[in-house]
């Protein structure tokens, strides 16, 4: 039976089982790749998207839990690069592999609605997503700078 | 709000997905293939070669440039986060003089490599080796002939191998552009300049640009390339700056397209399960009870025999194919399946340290003995003995295994990012029996590798499962579990007995090591322990092989990683003993070298940029400078040279750590000393290399290790097997860059082996503790 899932402000009909992770109605049933699978088990972070505005993990949550609420992915963020979080990674060119960002710019963004001005130790608290080429010199730059692009 | 169908991304010909990706991604192209009509499986032939685009011209098999200047230059490489991307089309374009904001990348096609040889021309390596800057030093061209020559990407040898066929490329590229501009003004070619894709002419004050003359470059060619010179590093004008990468703003848009994002119409998914001992095979599997789960459409068995062994799978397995991953997955969970797990099923890690203990004491294989050891360890004042070890570990990247491959009867097409794509495709010719110019290879950004043939048979497994199911295209994909657990090699365990004789002042008269491991991987076992760059008259190294069945394979840092551990913390100890500095200890025995040594497999040939190095690390750090209680300040060098080639990149490092009484270990700040040779590519890719090396070999310091029991791997996911995240990285790295006078090997993972033994001297200081294995995770750091 299908059901609907509002992301990036678009409704999409999902055509999958309920119990079916949100990350795979995402990636498989709508397409949307830029949220990665990393381990499936809700610890790696590499599949975090926006519900309601809170970073939540993807692969560790049922799709249809997610119907009725306002997901954002990462092709959600800006349609052209321009989100304060996105300019921040791109001055500091953060990515290495690149496969964990999507997350880690998710969760940033997610933090900086909560704290505005994050301190380090904000940063240490709220940024717990993997990256295994260890951006994380890079990504605590890029979030003080983007903090203050928000202005 | 409008209601969309899901978007599929392959239902445009090849030209609009270029199109698109282009246009969203900006100065980028990926070059993909896709098939052209909507059912993939009806196209599995394309006209003309993907490569070829008629309207923009090609002036060499690197570089096409188009009417607006748009240069687009072809990376042989993955890009798996290390920087080819964005280093390899500066290397042309530093030759090639055009607008680097008119530069985009994409990749080199592995089949037209197949199909087309190199000229003959750019074989011949200019220059006189490492030492010369008009030279070059690859080791691994031999038998790289192919027009896309090293396609492989590992041993931290892009630049090194590369370099300088590519600026060849550039530079002949650009020969042409003038010769074809000369000869339309009719001037000599000597009187035209050529700058940021602008070509003038002074004295008739004509102008042109690399996109208007471009189709004419592509058919003039040079009389004679083979007097074509590289230019010297003082004639950088691109090469030496900070250049970000040309596919971050891909990979902050989330539409860098990985191996794992490729859909294909008409695709099928894979989730695959190998035996969990390597070695073993299924013994029967009972497909009926998930025959009818939703979504399933067959089940696959990946043989362990003659024809898998020769690619590359270290196991048997099954694979289950439906119609959405989820569902293979789900299906293959509930998939009865019997094994064989074979003899490795009864070897556990403490079966297996006391193998490589018991190894190390039987009689071994000297690689160097120089002096009398036995003599003048009789004489020391004082004999010092220590054991060491290091656990097996997987490299452990992000993106789990996968490929997507279509099989037709005359033609393969994979989709994947793979370490090897060369390699990848001869195995999957042997794999299929179609002809290797048949085989297609589109490569894809690949979510880290860290060590190339520890990428495990991901790309072979997907061949053989859509070689059973010609026609349809095929997604395999390693649930997290697999890949660490089962589809990786390992870094391997080993143990290493170090003993020294000391003269009445601590100063070492002998040093015996005896290494075992099962790393018979070139000279993994014994690099960085064959000659010390520390003056011991009497030296020997013997290592010791026991026989294993768990796969072993290259893994980032290399035999350099743990060989530098166990070097460097047991020269730690011994100043110790000495009650000397460690930074002042190893400055004199570095010094005590002579002017020219030849000792050892390869020789210790640096003694004056160590000392230099580590001069330049004590100076940054503030070494010996007061800290606050609990904390405290380890040191460590390491070139990463290897016994058989001459080069080396000698990097130092200082960690200032604070552990508190009850144990926990923090790492406030680190301070590089990093070798640049003649000259760095681009030194931003550099210093995020090393930044991103700190994390990692903090990690293996820390927490990292693969415990086998009855035979198969322990930690298969992120609950069992951390990685640091944000809290744990050090608040300050201070990098410094420091030129010699060569080429140095390259910076993928030359900051590594510094690590461990960096962090534990100055766990040591603190605590009194001397650990000598890693991770700390299973030590107690607790003190006073």
């Amino acid at each position: 039976m299908p059901f609907t899932l509002l992301v990036n402000g678009v409704q999409y009909s999902v055509d999958a089982e309920p119990e079916t992770p949100l990350l795979w109605a995402l990636r498989d049933s709508i397409g949307l790749t830029g949220t990665k699978y990393g381990c499936g088990i809700g610890q790696c972070g590499a599949c975090t998207v926006l519900m309601d505005g809170a970073a939540v993990r993807s692969c560790f949550m049922q799709a249809s839990r997610a119907v009725g609420r306002k997901i954002t992915t990462i092709e959600g963020l800006s349609s052209d690069g321009s989100h304060p979080v996105q300019l921040a990674w791109k001055e500091f060119d953060v990515p290495q592999c690149g496969y964990c960002q999507s997350g880690q710019i998710l969760t940033a963004v997610a933090l900086l609605e909560k704290k505005p001005k994050p301190s380090d130790a904000d940063i240490d608290a709220q940024m717990t997503n993997a990256c295994r080429c260890g951006t994380y010199h890079r990504i605590r730059q890029a979030i003080h700078r983007a903090a203050a692009l928000r202005g | 709000m409008s209601e969309k169908t899901p978007e599929n991304r392959t239902d445009m010909d090849r030209r609009e997905f270029l199109t698109t990706t282009a246009a969203v991604g900006g100065a980028m192209v990926l070059g993909f293939w896709m098939p052209p009509s909507a059912h993939a499986a009806n196209v599995p032939v394309a006209p003309t070669p993907w490569y070829r685009e008629a309207t923009v011209p090609e002036i060499n098999a690197w570089i096409t440039i188009a009417p607006d200047d748009t240069v687009t230059i072809r990376v042989g490489q993955t890009e798996l986060g290390t920087g080819v991307f964005t280093a390899n089309p500066m290397m042309i374009a530093e030759e090639l003089q055009c607008d680097w904001k008119k530069v985009r990348a994409e990749y080199a096609s592995a089949n037209r490599d197949a199909r087309e040889k190199a000229p003959e021309w750019t074989l011949k390596v200019p220059g006189n080796g490492e030492t010369d800057p008009a030279g070059a030093a690859p080791v691994e061209l031999a038998n790289a002939n192919g027009v896309y020559r090293r396609m492989i990407i590992h041993s931290s040898g892009n630049v090194r191998e590369s370099r300088y066929y590519l600026q060849l490329a550039g530079a002949e590229a650009r020969e042409r552009l003038l010769l074809a501009a000369a000869t339309e003004w009719g001037v000599p070619v000597s009187e035209l300049v050529a700058k940021d894709s602008v070509i003038t002419h002074a004295k008739s004050k004509r102008r042109t640009t690399y996109g208007a003359i471009a189709a004419k470059a592509a058919r003039t060619p040079l009389p004679d390339p083979s007097k074509i010179k590289i230019k010297t590093p003082d004639k950088y004008t691109l090469l030496g700056t900070e250049q970000k990468s040309l596919d971050t703003p891909l990979k902050v848009s989330g539409e860098a397209v990985y191996g794992i994002d490729i859909r294909l119409p008409g695709m099928l998914y894979a989730a695959a399960k190998a035996c969990a001992v390597w070695g073993g095979d299924v013994k029967s599997y009972d497909f009926d009870r998930i025959r009818n789960m939703p979504g399933v459409h067959s089940v696959v068995r990946l043989p362990f025999d003659a024809s898998t062994k020769g690619v590359g799978f270290l196991c048997g397995g099954v694979a289950v194919v439906a119609d959405s991953w989820w569902r293979a997955k789900t299906a293959l969970d509930a998939l009865p399946i019997e094994w064989n797990y074979g003899s490795g099923a009864g070897v556990n890690s403490a079966s297996l340290y006391d193998l490589h203990l018991a190894t190390a004491k039987q009689p071994g294989e000297a690689k160097t003995n120089d002096g009398n050891v036995d003599e003048a360890m009789a004489r020391a004042a004082k004999v010092v003995e220590a054991v060491y070890s290091v656990p097996f570990s997987p490299r452990a990247r992000m993106e789990p295994g996968n490929a997507t491959v279509l099989v037709t009867d005359n033609r393969v097409d994979i989709w994947s990012g793979d370490q090897d794509p060369q390699g990848l495709l001869r195995k999957t010719a042997k794999l299929t029996g179609i002809a290797p110019e048949n085989v297609y290879i589109h490569s894809t950004f690949q979510g880290g590798g860290y060590g190339s043939n520890g990428n495990g048979p991901q790309g072979e497994q997907a061949v053989a499962i859509a070689n059973a199911l010609r026609g349809r295209p095929v997604k395999m994909l390693w649930t997290r579990e697999e890949d660490w657990g089962t589809g990786t090699r390992y870094r391997p365990m080993s143990v290493c007995l170090m003993k020294a004789g000391l003269d009445a002042q601590g100063w070492p008269l002998a040093m015996e090591v005896r290494h075992a491991t099962t790393w018979n991987l070139g000279d993994m076992g014994y690099r960085g322990l064959s000659a010390p760059p520390y003056f011991i008259p009497n030296y020997r190294l013997t290592i010791h092989a026991p026989k294993t069945h768990v796969p072993i394979g290259t893994r980032r840092g290399t035999g350099a990683a743990p060989n530098g551990f166990y070097m460097e913390s047991f020269i730690d100890e011994l100043a110790n003993i000495a009650g000397k500095d460690p930074y002042m200890y190893r400055r004199e025995l570095i010094l005590r070298n002579p002017d020219e040594p030849k000792r050892g497999i390869g020789g210790f040939v640096h003694r004056d940029d160590f000392v230099r190095a580590l001069d330049m690390v004590a100076k940054m750090s503030g070494w010996g400078t007061p800290l606050p209680e609990g904390w405290a300040r380890g040191i460590a060098i390491d070139d990463r040279r290897r016994p058989t080639r001459t080069t080396s990149t000698i990097c130092a490092q200082v960690h200032t750590v604070e552990v508190t009484k009850r144990g926990q270990l923090t790492l406030h700040r680190v301070d590089v000393v990093f070798e640049q040779g003649f000259a760095l590519m681009n030194p931003l890719s550099v210093r995020k290399q090393i930044e991103g090396q700190i994390a990692w070999g903090y990690d293996d310091t820390m927490y990292q290790a693969t415990t086998i029991e009855d035979g198969h791997a322990v930690e298969r996911s992120f609950d069992k097997f951390p990685v640091s995240r944000m809290n744990e990285y050090p608040k300050q790295i201070n990098i410094q860059f420091m030129k010699t006078n060569r080429w140095i090997t390259g910076a993928g993972e030359e900051a590594i082996p510094q690590i461990p033994p960096a962090i534990l001297s100055a766990v040591f200081k603190i605590t009194g503790k001397r650990f000598r294995s890693i991770p700390l995770k299973n030590h107690d750091l607790s003190w006073g």
